[in-house]
């Protein structure tokens, strides 16, 4: 959890749109919009700061954990061999409209890639980024962002976060950061925590009541992981696909790959899948061969293990895995059924 | 404002790139089996071998360029520093390509990796190694490494089982150590030939009949799952407790760094946490997933 400067600011939309605009030539601008009909985070046009935006059909991951990262590269000509290190990515970027479950799971990467062994690579991506977050509207599809804990209307995870009013916003700075972005400008004007509470607006299609208990989950799912029965049954008709964790914002199992052209070649990091049967295959023994233990690593995971080891649950509630599920596997129904 | 706004956050956290391997050069290969090699590697910038160390049990990732990338144990010992020895049963595409590679071609190498055995747990105690096929190798830095240090030990026993003659690693190894009065070494196959002298019958069968005591000793197994399943089974008839039982265990790993999710078993990550646990700490995974 960032510990930072908590302050509050009004803007107005056409102010927002200037410091875009301002940003813009010091760094790279990404915002929503919509690319095939999918919402997907893009350099940034700086006109329309709404359009109907609810969240990016892929998570803002991508952005800091590549689906490809290029690591180093060797040249072998005629024997004499070479390897180069490829340098992490430069440059400085403003993700505007990130929303808060998005950007908690940047959070929860963050020991995953920057303790014991530092990835250089996710390190520069999170210090070179500015988080520009919009509080949510809507509930989302499949979201359950209140149940994990998440205020979808507030964030401490933002550098800096804006609520929605009828004359502009109000932004709540949480970090350093955030506050270098509102000084040495006139686009903001002073606010209260009141202004702040007062932003607070309704979520559209927000459940009356929750779907699970967190608790009962964390309670619970250490004890059910030698419950067979229960993972055959809620795994039975899932396909194998992975999609689950291609859309997770938290998901981060990964691969190294090699592309070998002609005297030289590329190493590359790439995204993988516990779904999948050939992501723990040895010669003799692959110990998660079926299909439901693969299920039960995926849940228990997230659930059970990441929070042993890092004190949080590695999930957000962002509902792409149930939104988006072919079979209408429904994580949530899995975790009412672990609760039990 | 962005530039301020960054600049504070960037600074000495970020050091070196974690995937990059060492290029080394290999100096000598042994044909162990007919499916099994030994690789003799040294650094190619000597100055980077000054610096490296490691301790038995610990391994490392090792490249074939253009192939990719595989884990192995580190099978020389840390008390015979010249070189790096790492042994490769042929199974699939990087072990293929590294059987390919000749004596002065370029292997990359990442590590040391992982924990090691605990050897102030072992000093002064007997030793009893258990290994199956190319289960050997981790033991085998741990046996020239503790046989390097003689008289910190007790009775040494080395126990070493193979499908067949033809099927035993590391043979000028069994027969030093054979030859060393300080050893009491047995070497059983499943099924023999004619010039066979050794043991006929499965690891955990000679091992009941060889009968070593558990007071005061340790047990140090690795090998085939199926064969330490039972292996156990007879340490526990013989009066070994699970905290006198160490393994090195073997997961699907591609990072070595605790990140990429293969070797994940509960909260455990095998290639950080591991590779070498007690069956102590084994039980206490409270998972069926090894």
């Amino acid at each position: 959890m960032s510990k930072g400067p908590k302050m509050y600011r009004k803007i107005t939309k056409e102010n927002v749109i200037k410091l875009l605009a301002g940003l813009k030539g010091r760094a790279e601008v990404l915002g929503p919009a919509q690319v095939n009909g999918l919402w997907a985070f893009r350099p940034f046009n700086g006109q329309d700061l709404d359009q109907g935006f609810q969240n990016s059909r892929l998570p803002p991951k991508g952005l800091f954990f590549e689906s490809l990262r290029e690591l180093f590269e060797w040249k072998a000509p005629a024997g004499d061999f070479q390897l180069t290190p490829l340098p992490p990515p430069e440059g400085q970027r403003v993700i505007f409209g990130i929303k808060p479950c998005d950007a908690r799971a940047l959070k929860i990467l963050e020991p995953v890639f920057t303790k014991d062994y530092q990835d250089i690579f996710y390190l520069k991506n999170l210090s070179r980024t500015l988080l520009l977050g919009q509080a949510c509207r809507t509930q989302c599809v499949g979201s359950f962002c209140t149940e994990m804990g998440i205020d979808p209307q507030d964030s401490a995870d933002c550098d800096l976060l804006l609520r929605e009013t009828p004359g502009g916003y109000v932004a709540k700075i949480s970090t350093e950061r955030g506050q270098v972005l509102i000084e040495g400008n006139n686009f903001f004007e002073k606010a209260s925590a009141e202004d702040w509470d007062a932003a607070r607006g309704e979520i559209k299609g927000k459940r009356a009541k929750p779907v699970f208990d967190l608790e009962k989950v964390k309670g619970r799912i250490g004890a059910r992981f030698m419950d067979e029965d229960l993972w055959k049954r809620v795994s039975a008709k899932c396909i194998n696909c992975g999609i689950c964790t291609y859309l997770c914002p938290t998901c981060h199992c990964f691969d190294l790959s090699d592309l070998q052209m002609p005297g030289q070649g590329i190493r590359y990091r790439c995204g993988d899948s516990c779904a999948f049967p050939s992501f723990t295959k040895m010669p003799v023994h692959n110990p998660r061969e079926e299909k439901w233990r693969r299920y039960r690593q995926r849940v228990s995971h997230k659930f059970n293990f990441f929070h042993q080891n890092w004190q949080m649950i590695a999930c957000v509630g962002c509902g792409r895995c149930v939104a988006h599920c072919p079979v209408n596997l429904d994580l949530r129904e899995v975790l009412l059924e672990v609760a039990r | 404002m962005m530039e301020m706004a960054t600049e504070r956050l960037n600074g000495s956290r970020e050091k070196n790139n974690i995937y990059q391997p060492n290029p080394m050069e290999i100096t000598k290969i042994i044909q162990e089996t007919w499916d099994t090699k030994t690789f003799h590697i040294q650094f190619q910038d000597p100055s980077q071998g000054k610096n490296f160390s490691f301790l038995s049990g610990q391994f490392a990732e090792y490249s074939v360029f253009g192939e990719g990338e595989a884990t192995f144990c580190i099978s020389s010992s840390p008390t015979r520093p010249d070189h790096l020895e790492f042994s490769v049963k042929r199974v699939g595409r990087v072990t293929y390509a590294l059987h390919q590679l000749n004596e002065g071609d370029i292997v990359g190498f990442r590590g040391p990796y992982g924990n090691y055995f605990p050897l102030d747990k072992l000093k002064g105690k007997t030793l009893v190694f258990i290994g199956g096929g190319i289960g050997l190798a981790p033991l085998r830095s741990l046996i020239h490494n503790v046989l390097d240090n003689r008289s910190d030990y007790n009775e040494i026993i080395i126990l070493y089982g193979a499908r067949s003659p033809q099927d035993l690693c590391f043979k000028y190894d069994l027969e030093a150590w054979d030859n060393n009065s300080s050893v009491k070494m047995i070497t059983t196959v499943d099924a023999g030939d004619k010039d066979w002298k050794g043991k006929v019958g499965l690891v955990p069968m000679v091992l009941e009949e060889i009968g070593p005591s558990a007071k005061g000793a340790v047990a140090i197994t690795c090998g085939p799952p199926i064969m330490i399943r039972y292996t156990l089974k007879s340490l526990e008839k013989l009066g070994f407790t699970p905290s006198q039982v160490w393994t090195t265990l073997e997961m699907k790993m591609k990072c070595g760094l605790g990140k990429c999710g293969r070797c994940n078993i509960g909260p455990i990550y095998v290639c950080k946490d591991g590779p070498v646990f007690s069956f102590e700490e084994i039980r206490n995974f409270a998972s069926d997933e090894f």
